[in-house]
């Protein structure tokens, strides 16, 4: 080995990336609703060795949720019917964030509501609130049944959300996670994108369903559930693909990501980040693992800069 | 709560289809409270299905032969579908990923202070997995335990040499007479309570939501605290994906949903709304 390349491999990678101007660390971050707020996995991981946290869907007040049974395993993969259960943004500013905000993480708050109002609200007292880098409007989760799930019908509705919720976060930058449940997401994209939209994340679930042969009932007490894990990945990976090409924003991959191969996936599809959501489940860890992993990656292969990676699919010969 | 892999030291078969599994895992072992139980997934590819891991409650703490220290956790596993499956085939030496302990126990040293003599242990077949540990607490604080067991079949009152050992009364039920009173195990315990004329008295109960529910309406009948051990199916366990809900009502009559990995496995009865099953 030369002296040169000998350097070089020590060098270490260059592994920040910058969304819609918030630096990230790194671009691994965990997805809403599957790390809590953040805190539940603070014994099990070092929250620091992470890009971002997005936390759980947040309302105004408190949201009850749907009867149990609320989740169910499949082939690689999950239906979960929780149904926005969720603390409420108040009590999440006054007794999670202050502690969150002790670790050096971007904290990016999901949001939820079941009229343009509630996302309004919520999005106004957020963007006053310190400590919080980004907000990530959910209108996409299949789980609740009035309400929310019509901004992800009509990409002109979609729009409008986008544009209202926008001008009600003027200091915060505004994502949309987009639901997977449409024909064309690139039409959606661009909605968002016209509408204001700083970053995209791509994607939520899938509505799903499972049957108890016996019982002949539904495993879910509400019937359908949104399909997550491992399962969903390769769909994960062409929307993602489809919607980084369709927009200039950032957008962030999510959907099934369980290790590093899965994260770089994204990546190069066009992802300027990804976030694990399922897999923190039965590996708590997880995210710390993929993040190291990047790193390791982009370490042998002599990249200085994660970012070099970003859409770099090849095309064949 | 730790996250360790741990090593499989024996599995033995207990009949209809239940297995007592024991794995080396002192660090944990030593936290253990009863009523806690441990998240396990055989240490395989990440991607091998069943992804999540399974909840079991801790039966008993494995003590070292010769120190006499916790060495490891036993726990009761009966076979019923996929993740048990694999878990009950494991050999010794093989690795688990092993996290726990978790979850809200039983109140026993609470109860010392109300001066409770006598508790009623109710299982119901693999039900009996959080009463070993509950029952030895109990005496260790004076409380006198006796145990309700029921099953389908003789075969399903595993483990029920553990507790005979412990010099307590048991009394066992069977729904095909083949062992015990052919009877649910809630007839012999009402007839208990009825005949019983103390009043520092406490119920503890585990096993199917019906036998739950009856345990609880005796309670309620004979105005005394029951605490249950409850089921759901889980994502995480550590109180993040408020996948493990029950329903419940706080005093005032305030409808809730509370994580049952977190917030219980163990609870008041009179918490619960027992006309929604979790699972
Ligand atoms: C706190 C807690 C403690 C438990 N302790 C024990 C124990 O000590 N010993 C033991 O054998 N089992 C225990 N269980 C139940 C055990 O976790 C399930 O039997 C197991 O998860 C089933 O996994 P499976 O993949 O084999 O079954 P699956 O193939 O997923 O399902 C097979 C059957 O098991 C039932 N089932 C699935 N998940 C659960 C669940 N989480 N709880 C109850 N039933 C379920 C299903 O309804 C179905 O009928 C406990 C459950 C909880 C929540
Ligand atoms: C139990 C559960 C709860 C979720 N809650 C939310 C939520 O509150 N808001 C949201 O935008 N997405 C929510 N999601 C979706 C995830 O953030 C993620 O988009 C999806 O699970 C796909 O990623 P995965 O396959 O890595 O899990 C939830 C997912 C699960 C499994
Ligand atoms: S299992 Fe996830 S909150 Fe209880």
């Amino acid at each position: 080995m030369t002296k040169e390349s000998d350097k070089a491999s020590f060098k270490a990678p260059h592994m920040a990336v910058d969304i819609a101007g918030v630096r990230f660390k790194n671009p691994v971050m965990t997805a809403s609703g599957t790390f809590g707020y953040g805190l539940e996995f603070s014994n099990l991981m070092d929250l620091n060795s992470i890009g971002g946290i997005v936390v759980k869907g947040l309302s105004t007040a408190p949201i009850k949720g749907n009867p149990p049974p609320r989740v169910y395993e499949t082939p690689s993969g999950m239906l979960n019917a929780i149904g926005w259960q969720n603390i409420g943004a108040t009590e999440f500013v006054a007794r999670k964030l202050p502690v969150l905000m002790n670790y050096d993480t971007n904290v990016i708050v999901n949001i939820v509501g079941f009229e343009l109002d509630d996302y309004l609200e919520v999005t106004r007292f957020l963007n006053d609130c310190p400590g919080i880098k980004a907000l990530e409007l959910n209108i996409s989760c299949p789980n609740v049944k009035k309400g929310g799930f019509h901004f992800n019908k009509d990409p002109k509705d979609t729009y409008t959300i986008t544009a209202e919720t926008k001008k009600a976060s003027p200091r915060l930058p505004l994502w949309v996670k987009l639901s997977p449940n449409v024909t064309d997401i690139a039409e959606f994209a661009k909605a968002c994108e016209d509408a204001g939209a700083d970053a995209l994340s791509v994607i939520n679930t899938f509505v799903g369903m499972a049957i108890d042969v016996e019982k002949r009932r539904p495993r879910l007490r509400f019937m359908t559930g949104g399909l997550s894990g491992p399962a969903i990945r390769p769909i994960a990976v062409r929307m993602v693909y489809e919607a980084s090409r369709a927009v200039k924003i950032p957008v962030i991959g999510i959907g099934g990501i369980a290790s590093t191969e899965d994260a770089l996936e994204f990546l190069i599809a066009g992802a300027r980040a990804v976030q694990v959501g399922t897999a923190n489940f039965y590996q708590p860890d997880i995210s710390q693992r993929i993040a190291l992993g990047l790193q390791e990656y982009c370490r042998l292969r002599h990249i200085e800069d994660i970012n070099e990676l970003v859409g770099s699919l090849q095309p064949y010969e | 709560m730790l996250d360790k892999k741990v090593k499989v030291k024996a599995i033995r078969e207990l009949g209809a289809d239940n297995y007592l599994l024991t794995v080396n895992t002192p660090e944990q072992a030593r936290l253990v409270r009863p009523g806690q139980f441990v998240m396990l997934k055989c240490v395989e590819d990440l991607a091998e299905n069943p992804l999540l891991r399974r909840p079991f409650t801790i039966f008993d703490i494995h003590r070292s032969s010769r120190s006499g220290k916790p060495a490891g956790l036993d726990l009761l596993i009966k076979d019923v579908g996929v993740g048990t499956r694999k878990l009950v085939q494991t050999r010794p030496g093989q690795l688990l990923d092993c996290l726990g302990p978790q979850g809200h126990g039983f109140q026993v040293a609470a109860e010392m202070r109300n001066r409770v003599q006598l508790a009623y242990l109710v299982a119901g077949g693999v039900g009996i997995a959080p009463l070993f540990l509950l029952a030895q607490s109990l005496l260790t604080h004076g409380i006198r335990p006796v145990l309700f067991y029921g099953g389908a079949s003789a075969a399903d009152l595993v483990l029920r040499e553990n507790f005979e050992r412990l010099g307590i009364e048991c009394v066992y039920t069977t729904e095909d007479g083949s062992f015990g009173e052919r009877a649910l195990v809630t007839q012999p315990l009402a007839q208990y309570i009825r005949s019983y004329r103390g009043k520092n008295i406490r119920m503890y109960g585990c096993g199917p939501w019906g036998m739950m529910k009856a345990v609880h309406l005796l309670s309620i009948e004979n105005d005394i605290q029951c605490e249950v051990s409850l089921e759901a199916r889980m994502g995480c366990s550590l109180g993040a994906c408020l996948g493990c809900v029950v329903q419940t009502r706080d005093s005032r009559g305030e409808e809730q949903y509370l994580r049952v990995c977190q917030d219980g496995p163990v609870m008041n009865s009179r918490l619960i709304n027992w006309n929604t099953v979790p699972l």
